[in-house]
């Protein structure tokens, strides 16, 4: 049999080969450092993982050129943040207040032009093949992350652990990891007045004691039709799914994590009346409440045309402000340790601005923000050239953001699983965790 | 997810106590070694020997690691157990020892001083192979792996060599001091390597290796011997719980010559609960019962080794069983082989439920169960076969399997291109017309895509190679995909078959129509599909020019007059295509019986054996003498007893999952299970643009708006492999079920079946068998009964009746079939 893992070797063991072969004492200890970090991990971070769709401005928001010519520039200006020497843009006031809880990475690359693929990418930490994916939803040919800690957890609750919200992301799927790894999807847009998640609650009409007769009906007729004993694989399978459900439909406080009416006003007003406010909103509530992966679509940010207008009237004020209050909610609640927050985007935008005062795709370097989970705090990594437009320090591939994540979620993103033709997959695509940004 | 690996994990729960010690080997008659003789050419060569014992009773018993081996001469060779190393040239003779038998083999070995040169593609490469270097997960990944690439399983020699010997620098290799070679340090962990130590200093892959590195890194001789093939011993086996078996791996070279590589190839089983396979081809066989297939891989050639292992609780004497049909002697002869008695056969309604689910994708109306259970005509089974193959959901249900092979995308093709696809093929469903008509109708399609429906089968691949790995797929079974990029890893194919199949299409030309419309739809355009003439395709890695030829068919040559794909088509088609009749067959049985005999049902290959080869060669060899009818060849599936057989599993067949000793249950696929839903309440589906009572197993278009649809999973059709379907359970799904106001509404409708039949008055029995017979296609059964009073006692009957429907609808038998 040909070896599964290429990593096969324990820990231990690598240690000693490393000693053997004459590391320098300063390697050895940084070595034994990141390993020990990899057993003591805290298992018990959850993420909430917002996906700006179309492809974020990165030097009109996160990696501001002051110095550029202003056909590069634009039109916004440097403002101080609570980190000193970290500068952001000033369209975004709210959060330059907690850039000392954030990890800025302004050194994110992978060179795919292409929305679909972006998205694929930047959801997978993997690089698809050819091919249109930007038709539908769940093309992924690799797990999402949310799908890949779905796989790797087993936190029994009544909550699904991977939700995502206000729709299905479209490359949110689990691949070969099938159906039990999909995202639970809420389908609705949690700041309209009518929101509500659909068929976790019984259908208008059907009274909380007809259920409960119908429920133990049901029990009473499966078990009369055929023994559990007999019952095949798929059966049972399905038994446990519907435990799950009825666990989720009668467990009050997962319900409850679904209830935004129970958060007080000023708590809703300050993340934003807005789908994406609201969604980081319910994102906090979900992991509370035990969900271990929350995915939450912000769109559509493909700035061709009018880019700084549309960013300052239109797209950044609801981020500004959801962005800032989750990660003040959530270190206010002694959650922000525990719970990592992602916001990713498939690419950056051109350096010079078109003539539609538009920018268009560039995915050679851009920025993501990730917050808690372990993470430093008030960090920026990586750096581009005084246009934006290359990296000139730290690049950071798709896989190693990847694998950050998972190991930020206590997850080895060496993990290698296989596809239903055997072939091994590694979870990360071979990506290594950014060490750098960790506590 | 856990929960489901845990499903699995109870599979293979033990049959009996699990025990220290292997079984007592029983008394042998004879033994039997492999080789006969042994050639040892060169210093490195050794050679696995293979000792088989027969039984008093005639069985064959692996014994190779039982016996004892001596040599006539230990300054010639050396025997470290079974495995023969030389050690000086010369003749000598091994004495083999087990009780009181022996055997004799002569051993020559030469050149064992003057070793030839080391071989880079017929030494090194199966090295790199052996010791995982070069492994999908490991340098052998597109990426490489820490900026060091070789080719997958070492499907290119030549980038290897180059890999080792000229890149980076030349850093790999130190020809001044080949100890020093990074290619030496780093699997031998002298320096760092993030693979782990994986070769022993000194061991005889090391000296390979530091032999190679001394001899200045030849390439080896360009016209020297290749391989030809793989041979495995034994090719078949039965074996015990807890039992051993080694096995013989002999590479065959081009000039006749014979090399062990037992130690060298690579094993895989595919059942390794059953059948363990470990480095060096020995295998152990677990304490589950069941089949394994062990594929060797060995450059690129690869061999398949199949282990039965019986029941060991089997019952004595084995029952005579009825048969119903041909099918029936094959699967017995089988479950006999491995000590499984089959179930019963399930009753009328049941066996009725299934028909109307497997042929039609639909339930029967309550009056198609009454009178098919008042008929007391003998033979009535068959009678009801005939006339249920007759009616035309065949058409809409089998159009609908289809389109989900062929890629019937609306995304793809536009709404005119998906629509006309799907229309062509269903109406060569509903005409019956011989399969291999209409393939090959397909495969030569050329037109408009707006009136010629089949060419749209060519619009949903967006290049050559595509269409390459859909007709591999689709009509033969080969998954050629692997091989578009790198040798296939568990077959021989390669780039060349890969190219030698796209060349058919190489010269397929889409030309836009103009439009009529100023908005044009997404891909809603008109294209005119053509081939424009044969054009054989370069291979990406050398650009040599592959004339285009069918996998393991013929070359076409350098110039073809037309459409090369006739030429395709023609050998498609053939009677003895090997794979076209066997892949529809295989279709055909996963699709009635639930599971194929070959999984997954599109993966026909020698190293991926069908669960029951004769039965399958059987039903391809039918399929051709009945002139491709599929509806013949159905008709012999579902007379079959082994078809009617009950899903309850009997002590002997409850853990059996391939081998059809007992109707595997699953769950209605998403159209079959929401179209089941509005018949059974009586309420037919609204689905926007279709008029009212269409039926989800009549659409043409997969992204029809759908919650339902897209919560049970139907199909992405994206790629060609049946996989595009899930059938896992969610909590979406489970949730839907209980509490979508959609169903609620279908159940409590005014137009609705319990609504209707409050209207004609019906008592409270009426009303509980009428809703029996059409959710669950029985009459009112003791334990529906008793539930159904449970909840009309509770509330007023209306209510009551719907809440015995939904508790219907919501039942593992509603759910799934059985």
């Amino acid at each position: 049999m040909m070896p599964k893992f290429c990593d096969g070797i324990d820990r231990r063991g690598f240690l000693r080969v490393g000693s053997l072969a004459g590391l320098s004492l300063a390697q050895f200890f940084r070595l034994q450092a990141a390993l020990g970090a990899e057993n003591t991990r805290r298992r018990d971070v959850n993420c909430i993982f917002i996906f700006t769709i179309g492809g974020m401005a990165h030097q009109d928001m996160w990696d501001y050129k002051p110095d550029a010519p202003a056909e590069i520039r634009g039109d916004f200006r440097a403002i101080q943040t609570s980190v000193p020497g970290v500068h952001l843009t000033d369209i975004l006031p709210h959060t330059a207040r907690v850039t000392d809880k954030l990890a800025i990475v302004r050194s994110m690359t992978h060179g795919d032009s292409d929305h679909g693929r972006g998205y694929h990418i930047m959801m997978t930490g993997n690089r698809p093949g050819a091919g249109d994916f930007n038709a539908h939803k769940n093309n992924n040919v690799h797990p999402s992350l949310g799908s890949m800690v779905a796989r790797m957890t087993n936190r029994g609750g009544a909550l699904p652990p991977y939700i995502s919200v206000p729709s299905f992301l479209r490359s949110g799927g689990p691949a070969f990891l099938g159906a039990s790894c999909a995202p639970f999807v809420i389908e609705s847009n949690p700041a309209a007045p009518d929101f509500g998640v659909r068929d976790v609650v019984l259908p208008e009409g059907i009274t909380g004691e007809r259920a409960q007769n119908r429920q133990a009906a049901l029990r009473t007729l499966n078990s009369y039709q055929r023994s559990v004993e007999d019952a095949s694989r798929d059966e049972r399978s399905l038994d446990r799914f519907y435990e799950r459900s009825y666990r989720l439909m009668t467990s009050a406080s997962a319900r409850a994590a679904f209830d935004l009416r129970r958060e007080r006003g000023p708590v809703r007003e300050s993340y934003g009346m807005t789908s994406l406010g609201q969604c980081c909103l319910l994102g906090r509530r979900l992991v509370e409440a035990g969900c271990r992966f929350v995915t939450i679509e912000n769109g559509h940010w493909d700035t061709h045309r009018e880019n700084a207008r549309s960013l300052r009237d239109l797209l950044v004020p609801s981020l500004d402000r959801a962005l800032s209050t989750l990660v003040t909610d959530l270190d206010e609640r002694g959650l922000l340790d525990s719970t990592l927050v992602v916001l990713a985007t498939e690419f950056g935008r051109t350096p010079r601005i078109n003539n539609l005062a538009g920018r268009d795709h560039w995915p050679q370097a851009f920025s993501i923000v990730m917050a808690g989970g372990g993470l430093r705090r008030g960090v920026v990594l990586g750096a581009t050239d005084r246009i934006a437009a290359s990296i000139t320090d730290r690049p950071i591939t798709p896989p190693d953001f990847a694998a950050t994540v998972l190991y930020a979620l206590g997850i080895d993103p060496s993990t290698t699983l296989h596809t239903p033709l055997g072939r091994p997959v590694e979870l990360a695509s071979g990506g290594r965790a950014v060490m750098e940004l960790f506590a | 997810m856990t929960s489901f690996l845990v499903g699995i994990i109870a599979l293979t729960a033990p049959l009996a106590a699990s025990e220290k010690s292997p079984p007592p080997l029983p008394p042998l008659q004879s033994i039997r070694v492999e080789p006969s003789q042994v050639q040892l050419h060169g210093s490195n060569r050794q050679q696995q020997l293979l000792v088989t014992g027969t039984s008093q009773s005639g069985q064959a018993v692996d014994v190779t690691h039982l016996c004892e081996v001596t040599s006539s001469n230990s300054s010639v060779v050396a025997g470290r157990a079974s495995r023969l190393q030389g050690v000086g040239d010369g003749t000598a003779t091994v004495q083999v020892h087990i009780g009181k038998l022996t055997a004799a083999v002569p051993v020559t070995v030469r050149d064992f001083t003057n070793p030839p040169p080391v071989h880079f593609g017929n030494d090194v490469v199966p090295l790199l192979s052996k010791l995982g270097c070069n492994s999908g997960g490991c340098h052998g990944k597109a990426s490489g792996q820490n900026g060091f690439k070789l080719s997958v399983f070492g499907f290119d020699p030549e980038a290897d060599y180059n890999a080792i010997v000229k890149e980076a620098r030349g850093r790999r290799i130190f020809p001044a001091s080949p100890e020093q070679s990074l290619i030496l340090l780093k699997p031998t962990g002298r320096v760092p390597h993030g693979g782990g130590r994986r070769l022993e200093a000194g061991s005889t892959d090391y000296v390979v290796l530091q032999d190679w590195l001394k001899q200045g890194t030849p390439v080896g001789e360009a016209n020297g011997p290749h391989l030809t093939a793989l041979e495995v011993s034994p090719a078949q086996r039965v074996l015990g719980l807890k039992a051993e078996q080694q096995i013989l791996a002999t590479a065959v070279f081009s000039d006749g010559s014979r090399r062990d590589v037992t130690a060298a190839a690579a094993y895989t089983s595919n059942a390794e609960h059953v059948a363990a396979a470990a480095g060096g081809g020995l295998v152990h066989t677990g304490d589950v019962a069941g089949e394994a297939a062990i594929t060797v891989n060995y450059m690129g050639q690869v061999a398949a080794v199949r282990l039965q292992v019986p029941r060991p609780d089997a019952p004595n004497p084995y029952p005579a069983l009825p048969v119903n049909n041909k099918i029936d002697s094959f699967v017995w002869s089988k479950l006999k082989t491995m000590g499984i008695v089959p179930s019963e056969v399930a009753g009328d309604a049941v066996f009725l439920r299934r028909l109307y689910l497997g042929v039609l994708g639909t339930l029967p109306e309550p009056s198609e169960v009454r009178a098919f259970l008042a008929d007391i005509e003998p033979y009535k089974r068959s009678h009801w076969i005939d006339r249920i193959l007759e009616r035309p959901e065949y058409a809409d249900y089998w159009a609908l399997i289809w389109s989900d092979i062929l890629l019937v995308n609306r995304d793809k093709l536009g709404d005119r291109g998906a629509f006309e696809l799907h229309r062509w093929l269903r109406s060569q469903l509903a005409h019956n017309r011989p399969y291999d008509q209409w393939v090959r109708e397909l495969i030569t399609a050329s037109g408009s895509s707006s009136r010629v429906g089949p060419v749209n089968f060519y619009r949903a691949s967006a290049n050559t190679e595509e269409v390459a790995r859909s007709v591999s797929q689709a009509f033969l079974g080969i998954r050629l995909e692997c091989a578009q990029c790198h040798h296939h890893p568990f077959e021989k194919w390669s780039q060349e078959d890969f190219y030698g199949l796209a060349g058919f299409f190489n010269g397929l030309e889409r030309k836009k129509m103009p439009s009529k419309s100023d908005a044009p739809v997404r891909g809603g355009e008109e294209e005119v599909v053509i081939h424009a003439g044969y054009r054989p395709m370069a291979l990406p890695l050398t650009g040599r020019k592959m004339a285009a030829r069918a996998p393991d068919g013929p070359l076409l040559g350098e110039r073809v007059e037309g459409d090369p794909r006739r030429e395709l088509a023609n050998w498609m088609t053939r009677p003895d295509n090997p794979w076209f009749a066997r892949l529809v067959v295989n279709r055909l049985w996963k699709h009635y019986l639930g599971r194929g005999l070959v999984e997954p049902e599109d993966d026909l290959r020698s190293t991926n054996p069908a669960t029951n080869e004769p039965l399958l060669d059987y039903l391809a060899a039918t399929l051709v003498k009945e002139n491709f009818d599929l509806k013949a060849l159905t008709r012999i599936i579902l007379n079959s007893r082994t078809y009617q057989l009950s899903s309850t599993p009997n002590a002997s067949n409850r853990d059996d999952e391939q081998l059809g000793s007992h109707f595997r249950v699953r769950r209605l696929p998403a159209e079959v299970l929401l179209d089941a839903i509005s018949k059974a309440t009586g309420e037919p589906e609204a689905f926007p643009g279709r008029p009212r009572g269409a039926r989800a197993i009549e659409l043409w278009d997969n992204r029809m708006p759908s919650y339902f649809l897209d919560v049970f999973g139907r199909s992405e059709r994206l790629t060609p492999c049946a996989c595009g379907r899930s059938s896992e359970p969610t909590m979406a799904q489970c949730l839907h079920l209980m509490n979508a106001p959609e169903i609620e509404r279908k159940i409590a409708a005014p137009t609705g079946r319990i609504a209707r039949l409050l209207k004609e008055n019906a008592t409270d029995d009426q009303l509980v068998e009428e809703l029996c017979l059409a959710a669950l296609g029985h009459p009112v059964g003791e334990s529906e009964r008793r539930v159904a009073r449970q909840l009309f006692d509770a509330v007023p009957r209306q209510q009551a009746a719907q809440d015995f429907l939904w508790v219907l609808l919501n039942s593992h038998e509603f759910l799934f079939v059985r």
